[in-house]
């Protein structure tokens, strides 16, 4: 009955030339056959996701697009993990990864972080405006409105404990329609029903007295306070090195190349490094946890991907904008994103986007003319700011499903597996709190057969690195006294010392790429935009790992700064 | 009949517009130039086009890894590549002075390459780790 | 503890642009201690080995390495002191004086001083500024850092390189890796001129038959780990990729040349507006800025394409320091100078009148300006008092072209009483003028 409207449904919307089946499986639906193009499989996908299965398996093909699969990693050099044996295997190193990893830390199990890049927070979490959401925006009943509000709540107490940045600018949400202001008691039901706090509607003087270079077109916003900022890739790697600190074995370079099962448990855990045993896996892939599901035959879901560009504007940017601020389209309000804003960072820098457009590939993070074009009507929400304080820009990768909204449960048919899943926006936000669950049910699974004790030794801070920028001009001279390499400055626009850099080499969970110091430190990340501290940088990272200059990278392997020496040839 | 040349001077950042007149007996005829030194080089040119040679040679000090230097007179044009090459496996592992020789007579052609930079005993440490190597008391 | 410090005049950066200025304050007689961040002095001439410095100023070409000694040299011997591994992390003013808080390893220091000459030389526009899309792999460097690379630390940065940008960097560069085993594909310049000189064009490009390709641009790179190729794209007039004009072409890395931007982070954050064409702080022909007691010299004020003529505006600049420091606030007596028809940018934006009277700067003004156009009939300069209408100066050129900047002296006691500014007018020579 339901299948059937669905497929006839398919069809009607597959347009000539298509030929689309869909079957199901497991209390999901399974679409298979051939789309006329990717956004039509997109929307088939989302088509089908109104049909209450449990999920949608988009299998569609479509010409000219093969199968995504993930690069096969070579063999890493470092420790082998073969013959190990640890109580649960987190894969993926994003924030959600890395949460949930601190998370157990508070057991006494033995865990172990499965990331495939040389560094945490290579993808999706450090390819986001940091923004930590304040919940309005939530289809309310989703997860995403539930861990959205309950992360954000989280963030605060955790930010401090990690020793990161976090504020609460607070989200102003402007309306250049008078019609708008009847939208208000729909606007405050919402509030409401997602548990949003605080939120108020600001008149157009108001709104003019807080934000100067709000438009003369705005005819007032809506409030919400509780919004915040954070830098989403210092953030992961706190969270990476206070799990590593309680004694999480952080493995980088490590790709999770498949499961061995029995019984629907997965048993052994396939990497590049070897295969060792897991007493419970958490799947926290980001853009691939719909393949790492199907490893384990557990593929109810499948993921597409939705493109995110931000501008970013020189940090004086930061003086002439007190909140996050956005102006949407009234039509905007249904769409699966908010469209967008302005969003001051914790380092002053304001990031313009992010755009939302569905398109394949899992990693592709080269930019457009096209995008750039899309972001430039954002500056027409703060009249301060202009294109010409752009000094870079980025594209992210969305992990959605075709219900739009996260998976974070234990797997149904393998028992020791867990979910955390299509992870999009509002990810980050909601990471603290998709942690704590996630992290239950992981030690849920090992309690049924062992009991499990808390770890009286967990500490939930970590030593954070030395940030001088944050010290008194006295406390500052005091650290450059105790630490003379603290005040040897590598990168001028951003005032990154030496003694930074070095920490950033010898954290718990190193970096070893220059773009992996430039996460931690911002070394790099300034106007010049490397210009001048990459040799430094490079210097710094060779004596640190004790290698020779040529073979420093920008993001690790197969990415060298330099291609040798000059006048190499005559010399032996 | 001879023939016309004509290239821009690059003796100075005004880059006058010559023109040669070579082939014809006697010395060639230049127009296009602002000063006399146009002149000359706009003759030499035409025959014989020489420059100097800039480059770095390699130093045995870890502070500073390279050490500018230049050709001490023109080289033929069509031999200034192989003169940088000809410097791939010189190293300099002395203090010196700007104006030293570092390499003579190169490529046989009569040419000494001197430093342009100075290398000065205290600096050739590794200019990094000089004073307080990092990381004490951290 | 915290070592504290006292001089008549601090110099921020000891390139040509400071080490001129401290040594000119020094030969007046004041004391003075150049901060520069690096370890040694010389500035950006330390990397730029090639030839073709100090033709103004020593009357030969010299590597820039050499240009940078011998004016590191004259510094310290006329007197000056210089700090290098010294950064500025914060200037201010404190009483009558400035204070630079700074930082060097093993120790900050707090330097006070009754005058301050801004010469914090420039940056490098990079690719996300002109806005190259596509893959960030590594093997995207600007043309500077890529110098750095090769001719400090003796790095390839590319085997075989693209080049996106005219500009002298980017000539001298492509050079460079030619000369350094590297092999350039081509240069590519979005304008339908060469930016950088013509000279360099023939030594750098012509010499080694590297092609150079105008209208046309670098719109995307593409590469995961490492470059692997760009996509070029012919631009229309307006400098927009012509759709359908694009193609592939493989390398291995990209180097920019696509301009050069003031650093003035400091200057702004001493409340000095900057201005628009120029990017620098407004100033009068001694680099005095509309601040008492703050000067700003050398690349800092406008972007230069002589070494020469950085060391002539920080010597100005330490001149007119050292007796700010000595004598104290002065009456000034400021004329706009203003960038009229066929002029993109003048400097000094101002002129100080008074300056003459108190014998302290010389009598002639020197004003550099840069045409808007090529004009390579020849061109013809008018210097005009407003108000009065006077042609105060005169000048035929054989060419003009943006990149290449040209400078006029002005004898002060030629400006009329009453005139309320003067302009700058370029216009195309006409026919009959002679030539200069």
């Amino acid at each position: 009955m339901r299948l059937g409207s669905l497929r006839a449904g398919l069809r009607k919307r597959a347009g000539a030339g298509a030929e689309v089946e869909a079957r199901e499986w497991r209390g999901s639906v399974v679409l298979e056959g051939r789309a006329r193009d990717w956004r039509s499989k997109v929307e088939l996908g989302w088509y089908a996701a109104g049909f209450g299965y449990k999920g949608v398996v988009n299998d569609l093909e479509v010409e000219g697009l093969a199968p995504e699969r993930p690069e096969a990693p070579g063999r890493p050099a470092g420790a082998s993990l073969e013959g190990e044996s640890f109580d649960v295997a987190v894969v993926g190193g994003g924030v959600v990864g890395c949460a949930i990893a601190r998370e157990l830390a508070r057991w006494k199990v033995s865990v172990i972080l499965l990331e495939k890049e040389c560094d945490v927070a290579v993808h999706t979490s450090s390819r986001n405006d940091g923004m930590i959401h304040d919940g309005f925006a939530a289809k309310p009943g989703t997860l995403k409105a539930r861990y959205n509000v309950e992360g954000n709540r989280l963030w605060g107490p955790l930010a401090r404990e990690l020793g990161i940045e976090f504020s609460r600018p607070g989200s102003l949400v402007l309306y250049d329609s008078r019609a708008a202001a009847a939208l208000y008691p729909v606007m405050a039901a919402r509030a409401a029903e997602n548990r949003v706090e605080g939120w108020e509607f600001w008149g157009r003087g108001r709104v003019r007295a807080e934000e100067p270079g709000a438009p003369d077109s705005q005819r007032g916003g809506f409030f919400l306070p509780s919004a915040g900022v954070l830098s989403p890739y210092r953030a992961t790697v706190a969270l990476a090195e206070c799990a590593a600190a309680n004694g999480v074995r952080v493995s980088l370079e490590t790709a999770v190349l498949g499961f061995d099962t029995e019984d629907a448990r997965i048993t052994r855990v396939r990497t590049n490094r070897g295969a060792f045993r897991a007493g419970a896996v958490v799947n926290a892939a980001g853009n691939w946890a719909d393949h790492v599901a199907g490893y384990a035959n557990d593929r109810f879901f499948s993921l597409h991907q939705r493109r995110g560009v931000d501008l970013v504007l020189d940090s004086r940017a930061g003086a002439l904008q007190r909140h996050i601020l956005a102006m949407p389209d009234l039509f905007q309000l249904h769409a699966k994103t908010k469209g967008g804003g302005l969003v001051v960072t914790t380092e002053g820098n304001v990031l313009v986007g992010p755009t939302a457009a569905e398109a394949p590939g899992r990693e592709d993070y080269a930019t457009s003319q096209a995008e750039m074009r899309e972001l430039e009507r954002h500056f027409r929400v703060n009249k301060l700011l202009s294109p010409s304080m752009v000094i870079t820009y980025f594209a992210g990768v969305r992990p959605c499903t075709y219900e739009e909204d996260f998976v974070v449960e234990r797997s149904d048919y393998v028992r020791n597996l867990v979910h955390a899943a299509g992870i999009q926006s509002p990810g980050l936000a909601s990471a603290p709190a998709i942690a704590a669950d996630v992290a239950r049910s992981a030690i849920g699974i090992l309690a049924e057969r062992a009991r499990v004790e808390p770890n009286p030794s967990f500490r939930a801070g970590r030593r954070a690195p030395v940030d001088p920028r944050r010290l008194s001009w006295e406390e500052r001279a005091e650290l450059v006294e105790r630490r003379p390499d603290c005040g040897r400055i590598v990168c001028r626009c951003e005032e990154v010392s030496e003694g930074e850099v070095r920490d950033a080499l010898r954290g718990l969970v190193p970096a070893a790429s220059l773009d992996a110091v430039k996460r931690r430190t911002r070394a790099g990340a300034g106007r010049c935009h490397g210009g001048f501290c990459t040799p430094r940088v490079m210097e710094i990272i060779a004596d640190e790992a004790g290698i020779p200059l040529p073979e420093v990278t920008k993001k690790g392997p197969g990415s060298p700064v330099a291609l040798g020496r000059t006048k190499e040839a005559g010399r032996a | 009949m001879g023939e016309t040349k004509s290239f821009v001077c690059v003796l100075c950042p005004r880059g006058c517009a010559l023109e040669v007149d070579i082939g014809a007996p006697g010395p060639a005829p230049v127009r296009g130039n602002a000063c006399p030194r146009g002149a000359e080089y706009g003759r030499l040119e035409a025959i014989d086009p020489r420059r100097s040679l800039t480059t770095t040679v390699a130093t045995a000090f870890p502070g500073r890894p390279r050490l500018p230097v230049k050709s001490s007179g023109g080289i033929p044009l069509a031999r200034l590549v192989e003169a940088a090459r000809g410097l791939d496996s010189v190293l300099v592992d002395r203090p010196l002075r700007r104006g030293e020789v570092v390499a003579a007579n190169l490529l046989g052609l009569g040419i000494d390459i001197v430093a342009t930079d100075d290398l000065a005993a205290e600096e050739l440490g590794d200019a990094m780790h000089g004073a307080g190597r990092a990381g004490e008391g951290a | 503890m915290l070592e504290r410090l006292d001089r008549d005049v601090a110099v921020i950066g000891g390139g040509p642009a400071g080490l001129a200025a401290a040594r000119a304050a020094a030969s007046a007689g004041a004391r003075v201690l150049v901060v520069e961040r690096e370890e040694r002095l010389g500035g950006i001439l330390k990397q730029c080995v090639h030839e073709g410095f100090g033709l103004e100023r020593f009357g030969e070409a010299l590597a820039g390495p050499e240009y940078a000694a011998r004016e590191a040299e004259s510094a310290l011997a006329a007197g000056a002191e210089a700090r290098p591994g010294s950064f500025v992390a914060r200037a201010s003013r404190e009483g009558g004086l400035f204070l630079l808080r700074c930082l060097r390893r093993g120790g900050a220091y707090e330097l006070r001083a009754r005058a301050l000459v801004l010469a914090t030389g420039c940056r490098e526009r990079t690719d996300r500024q002109v806005l190259v899309q596509g893959d960030r792999p590594a093997g995207v460097l600007t043309a500077g850092l890529a110098q750095y690379l090769v001719n400090v630390q003796g790095l390839l940065p590319a085997r075989r390189a693209v080049i996106l940008g005219s500009g002298d960097i980017g000539l001298i560069m492509a050079r460079r890796l030619t000369l350094e085993g590297a092999e350039v594909e081509g240069v590519y310049e979005i304008k339908a001129e060469p930016s950088g000189l013509s000279r360099n064009v023939r030594q750098c490009l012509e010499d080694f038959g590297i092609p150079l390709r105008l209208s046309t641009t670098v719109t995307a790179v593409h590469g995961k780990g490492r470059v692997a190729g760009v996509t070029l794209a012919s631009v229309d007039q307006r400098g927009a990729p012509i759709r359908g004009s694009e193609r592939e072409v493989e390398c291995d890395g990209l180097v920019l040349s696509v301009g050069l931007i003031p650093e003035n982070e400091l200057a702004a954050s001493l409340g000095l507006e900057l201005d628009g064409l120029t990017r620098g702080p407004r100033a009068d022909q001694s680099g005095a800025c509309l601040a008492e007691g703050l000067y700003c010299c050398g690349n800092a004020l406008h972007v230069n394409d002589l070494a020469d003529y950085v060391s002539e505006s920080g010597e100005a600049a330490g001149r007119a320091a050292a007796a700010y420091a000595r004598g104290g606030p002065a009456r000034r007596e400021l004329l706009p100078v203003k960038a009229g028809s066929g002029v993109l940018y003048a400097v000094p934006q101002f002129l100080d009148l008074a300056a003459a009277g108190r014998g302290q700067v010389e009598a002639g003004a020197r004003i550099y300006f840069r045409s808007n156009a090529t004009l390579r009939e020849g061109a013809r300069l008018v210097l005009k008092a407003e108000g009065s209408g006077e042609v105060l100066l005169e000048r035929s050129y054989r060419a003009l072209r943006p990149p290449e900047m040209e400078r006029v002296e002005l004898e002060l006691g030629r400006v009329p009483e009453g005139a309320s500014a003067l302009c700058l007018e370029i216009s195309r020579k006409e026919r009959g003028d002679g030539r200069d």
